[in-house]
């Protein structure tokens, strides 16, 4: 076992394959990274809704969600936005610019319990990373017929917001996902999407709860107004699944800063049910 | 040997056969305040303290200490700590907080090892000094504890005025009572009595809270949004010195130092009681009053722990009372919440 | 004075603000659960039952303009203005505190019309750390003030020992310039001490040591700093919703525990304490290592005195000396260094 393996502080180092920019903004951008040693790429075996630190020696580390699915076998994608110091220095890097990950980290959707089911995924702003996972999962053609009918509503403020643009152009042809777009108001784009904030483009779409687990992520603002909204279509709090977002540091659940209650998000989560949530303490 | 009696004149023989194949820690005044020091044998050995004023946590999990080192990118080195350590003169109390930070940074919690903390561990020999003059802020035996506690010792030690009589513990205890060989003499049942006499009168000399832990954390569990955590709490300002203190505190950061692309990446203490602890990148913060930081504080202590560990992480040694500039004292809240 | 008859005046007054509904909170004193220590004591608009609580002894240390802040601040980043009325808080309080309040008016970080303000003539507080010494490790069980000055205090083996005040006062009060608080809202009968002469003397001394000297010794003070930022915490006047120290871009100094970490952070507190800074020893008490902190804060008050003639003192009008300029200001320590 490598002195990686064997002490989670170290990170496996990688180096940076690729830049996208994802938004008008340019503030959102995917960064492709390749393993140093294929041993450690052999380690780090994980599934959809586990996260990563990524680690810039010299600035830190941030947890990002693994945007890659482990289908997608050669590399890892991370969404990162601009907001700090350890994601300004991402941001102004290149590719070929040596970095680590220190992972995978959490737990993951429930995998086990989504087996047979109706998908029903519903996101909101920068929050769609682990979902591109699970559908770039799900859709693969070793998985697809494991799960049902699988649905998803991905809203973003504008057009030019959205993540992942080829994917979701790609998506929106393929007949195993029934994928609605939304932005929050009228573009001035040509656009041919749907208008109105998620939770009431919900509402419109009435998915069906039936036999169907819920997936949700996204700003807190919308959480709040999506979760009723799932609730009025006949969602059980056990199957609404939602990851959360705490300030972390060691991500391995000693450093002991971002705990909900008596639970860590880093080990215990990010993946929580509402039902899970209803008993904790509203600090996050 | 199970045990084995010095007297005090001779304790530096003891000291220094051990110094042989160890670093020996053992209290030492320096600046006027008796804290742990690497022993050597110009250091005159402190037994008449209550508590020192920092527990020996700090020997296991330093303030300050390097997780790895690198340069241009890469990981260049990663401390281990293989060498041998004989911590002397813990008190029980932080002996048995210990134990506690063991459940948190072993393998027991979810899998992942600290190497830092636990090879650390793992190479010491804990030999505790058991209590005979508990502090009217001592309240150990409220939360199961008592003042010969065995619990994190490989040796329990008691101070018997012109000797010490060593008990041990554990098998490395009597592995290290065994080697020491001639300097220390056996233990014979007058000088077990004497312990037992001490520990029983230390015992008795200590009030206790009366209070039903189990019910504690479940009265403070139904009580999350209580306005009584307002009042328990505006005295707080927020001053973090009862987390820096506290044996069975734990919570770190993590952050970067480099000069040139060459640097380390350095793991030092931290505490709930900070406004930027939780503050996420966005500038949301779960925690933004004191009264819910210090609410977590006490949360986290006397209900989160025994969820996840089974244990209360308090060992009742009375330094946050002490040294509180607001006298905010945990006692209060356990009987607070023992009662409503 | 009798301090009997001074709880008393204060907790008629208190009574009378919230029967008149001047204000809605009121921070005095109470006993604490420790002896030589008295805590703040919060009483909101339906806690009557608590202004018989109200204490005023020589363990009322705290500067309890440290909680002043917190009631008028905005959230970060308000856009629409405040529409809850400002809470009105009553305080007791001594020279220093009513001080401290002045500076914080003048930084706009408290409404004076907000505040009611009950000045007590102040006979001096006592330094807990000071009648430890006297006793040596021995515990401190109770303690008694005598109407005359002097403090008896009682062991756990039983024996009672008096000090007089003088020799057990905090050196803040021993130097203090300003015991009697002018410019408050309601000023209780009596005398206060007399004042000192600001203790500038110590400070000229310790200059005239050579440099190895005075390193050595805030080489000694600093390796003591555990970076818990209590001292911090507890001052009134550091009230920067982010402190330099937390930054992270730019990351002005380390988190850690080096001794050069430790003396930067000190250091800039110290100067950030520039012309606001009241001696009041709020930050030496919080301090669970005892570093000798009011040794640096004196020093900056000593410069600005020197400097700009200026003392934060009761004049609510005038300006402080980082906020204005005036062509006399000093800056030999520009073209002459060596001179100062």
């Amino acid at each position: 076992m490598s002195a990686e393996a064997k002490n989670p502080y170290i990170p496996y180092p990688v180096t940076i394959e690729d830049i996208t920019i994802e938004n008008d903004a340019r503030d959102l951008k995917t960064f492709k990274l390749v393993f140093e040693k294929p041993e450690h790429k052999k380690a780090f075996s994980y599934l959809p809704g586990q996260f990563a630190e990524v680690s810039v020696l010299g600035m830190g580390e941030s947890p990002f969600g693994i945007a890659s699915s482990p289908t997608e076998e050669d590399y890892l994608l991370f969404t990162v936005k601009l907001t700090g110091t350890v994601t300004q220095e991402l941001h102004n890097s290149e590719p070929g610019r040596k970095i680590g990950v220190r992972g995978p980290l959490g737990n993951t959707f429930p995998w086990d319990r989504m087996e047979g089911k109706n998908i029903l995924i519903v996101s909101g702003g920068f929050a769609f990373t682990t979902l591109r996972s699970s559908i770039v999962y799900m859709l693969d053609k070793k998985n697809r017929d494991r799960f049902g009918k699988i649905t998803a509503l991905y809203g973003a403020r504008s057009p030019g917001e959205l993540m992942y643009k080829e994917a979701l152009k790609e998506w929106q042809e393929d007949s195993g996902i029934d994928l609605t777009l939304t932005v929050d108001r009228e573009p001035e784009v040509p656009w041919d999407g749907k208008v109105g904030l998620v939770p009431n483009v919900l509402r419109e779409l009435k998915p069906s709860a039936d036999n169907t687990l819920a997936l949700v992520c996204g700003p807190p603002i919308m959480i709040r107004f999506t979760i009723p909204a799932l609730q009025e279509l006949g969602f059980t709090e056990e199957n609404i699944i939602l990851s959360l977002e705490n300030r972390m540091k060691c991500g391995i659940g000693k450093c002991g800063r971002c705990n909900v209650g008596s639970k860590y998000v880093c080990i215990d989560g990010p993946v929580f049910t509402f039902a899970e949530l209803e008993e904790l303490p509203a600090e996050y | 040997m199970k045990d084995g009696v010095i007297s005090k004149q001779d304790f530096p023989q003891f000291l220094n056969h051990l110094k042989k194949n160890a670093k020996v820690f053992a209290p030492v005044v320096t600046n006027g305040e008796a804290g742990f020091k690497e022993w050597s044998e110009e250091d005159s050995v402190e037994f008449s303290y209550s508590n020192l004023k920092l527990s020996p946590k700090g020997l296991f999990f330093p303030q300050t200490e390097t997780i790895l080192s690198f340069d241009a990118g890469s990981v260049e080195e990663v401390p281990s700590h293989e060498e041998k350590m004989v911590v002397f003169g813990s008190r029980p109390c932080d002996s048995r907080a210990l134990t506690f930070l063991d459940k948190i940074f072993s393998e027991e919690n979810k899998g992942y090892n600290d190497p830092y903390y636990m090879n650390r561990r793992e190479n010491a020999v804990m030999i505790s000094l058991a209590c005979s003059d508990p502090c009217r802020t001592c309240f150990c035996s409220s939360l199961g504890s008592g003042p010969a506690d065995e619990a994190g010792s490989d040796i329990v030690c008691f101070d018997l005025g012109d000797k010490l009589y060593l008990k041990a513990v554990t098998e490395k205890g009597e592995l290290t009572i065994k080697d020491a060989g001639k300097v220390l003499s056996p233990g014979d049942e007058s000088v077990r009595k004497d312990a037992e006499k001490q520990t029983a009168e230390a015992l008795e000399s200590m009030n206790n809270l009366e209070a039903d832990l189990p019910s504690v954390k479940k009265n403070m569990d139904d009580s999350f949004d209580d306005p009584v955590w307002d009042r328990l709490t505006r005295n707080c300002i927020g001053c973090g010195a009862c987390t820096y203190l506290c044996p069975t505190c734990y919570c770190f950061d993590i952050s970067d130092e480099e000069r040139m692309y060459k640097g380390k990446r350095i793991r030092t203490w931290d505490s709930c009681q900070y406004a930027s602890f939780t503050k996420h990148a966005s500038g949301h913060n779960p925690r933004k009053n004191k009264k819910e930081r210090l609410r977590q504080r006490f949360m986290h202590k006397l209900s989160y722990t025994v969820e996840n560990q089974g244990e209360v992480f308090c060992v009742g040694c009375g330094r946050c009372i002490t040294q509180c500039p607001v006298n905010i004292d945990i006692r209060e809240i356990i009987t607070t919440f023992a009662e409503k | 004075m009798d301090s009997k008859a001074v709880g008393n005046e204060i907790q008629k007054i208190a009574g009378e603000l919230f029967r008149d509904d001047k204000i809605d909170v009121f921070i005095g004193f109470e006993r604490a659960t420790v002896p030589l220590k008295s805590r703040p004591c919060f009483i909101g608009k339906d806690e009557d039952g608590r202004i018989e609580n109200l204490v005023w002894d020589s363990f009322c240390t705290n500067n309890l303009a440290a909680f002043l802040q917190k009631y008028f601040e905005n959230e970060p980043n308000r856009r629409k203005k405040r529409e809850k009325p400002y809470p009105r808080i009553g305080v007791s309080v001594k020279g220093c505190d009513t001080r401290s309040v002045v500076a914080l008016v003048k930084e706009r970080q408290v409404i004076r019309e907000n505040v009611v303000l009950v000045g007590i003539p102040c006979q001096g507080m006592i330094d807990r750390r000071k009648v430890q010494e006297k006793v040596g490790t021995a515990e401190i069980v109770s303690h008694r003030e005598t109407d005359d000055g002097t403090l008896e205090i009682t062991t756990t083996d039983g024996k009672t020992r008096t000090f007089k005040k003088e020799e057990i006062m905090q050196s803040a009060c021993i130097d203090c310039r300003y015991p009697m608080p002018e410019g408050t809202d309601f000023l209780l009968e009596g005398e206060a001490k007399e004042p000192g002469d600001g203790g500038y003397g110590q400070i000229e001394a310790f200059e005239k040591k050579p440099l190895e000297e005075r390193w050595a010794y805030f080489e000694k003070e600093m390796s003591k700093c555990i970076r818990c930022n209590a001292c911090r915490q507890a001052c009134p006047t550091c009230w920067c919703k982010e402190c330099f120290a937390d930054h992270t871009d730019l990351k002005w100094i380390g988190v850690g525990n080096h001794i050069s970490d430790a003396m930067i952070f000190q250091i800039i507190r110290v100067f950030h304490q520039a012309g606001r800074c009241v001696e009041c020893d709020a930050c030496y008490n919080a301090c669970p290592m005892g570093i000798d902190l009011r040794f640096l804060t004196k020093k900056i008050v000593k410069d600005v005195d020197e400097l700009f003639q200026y003392v934060p003192d009761f004049d609510v009008e005038s300006t402080p000396p980082l906020a204005t300029f005036s062509e006399q200001d000093k800056d030999t320590f520009i073209t002459d260094p060596e001179k100062g």
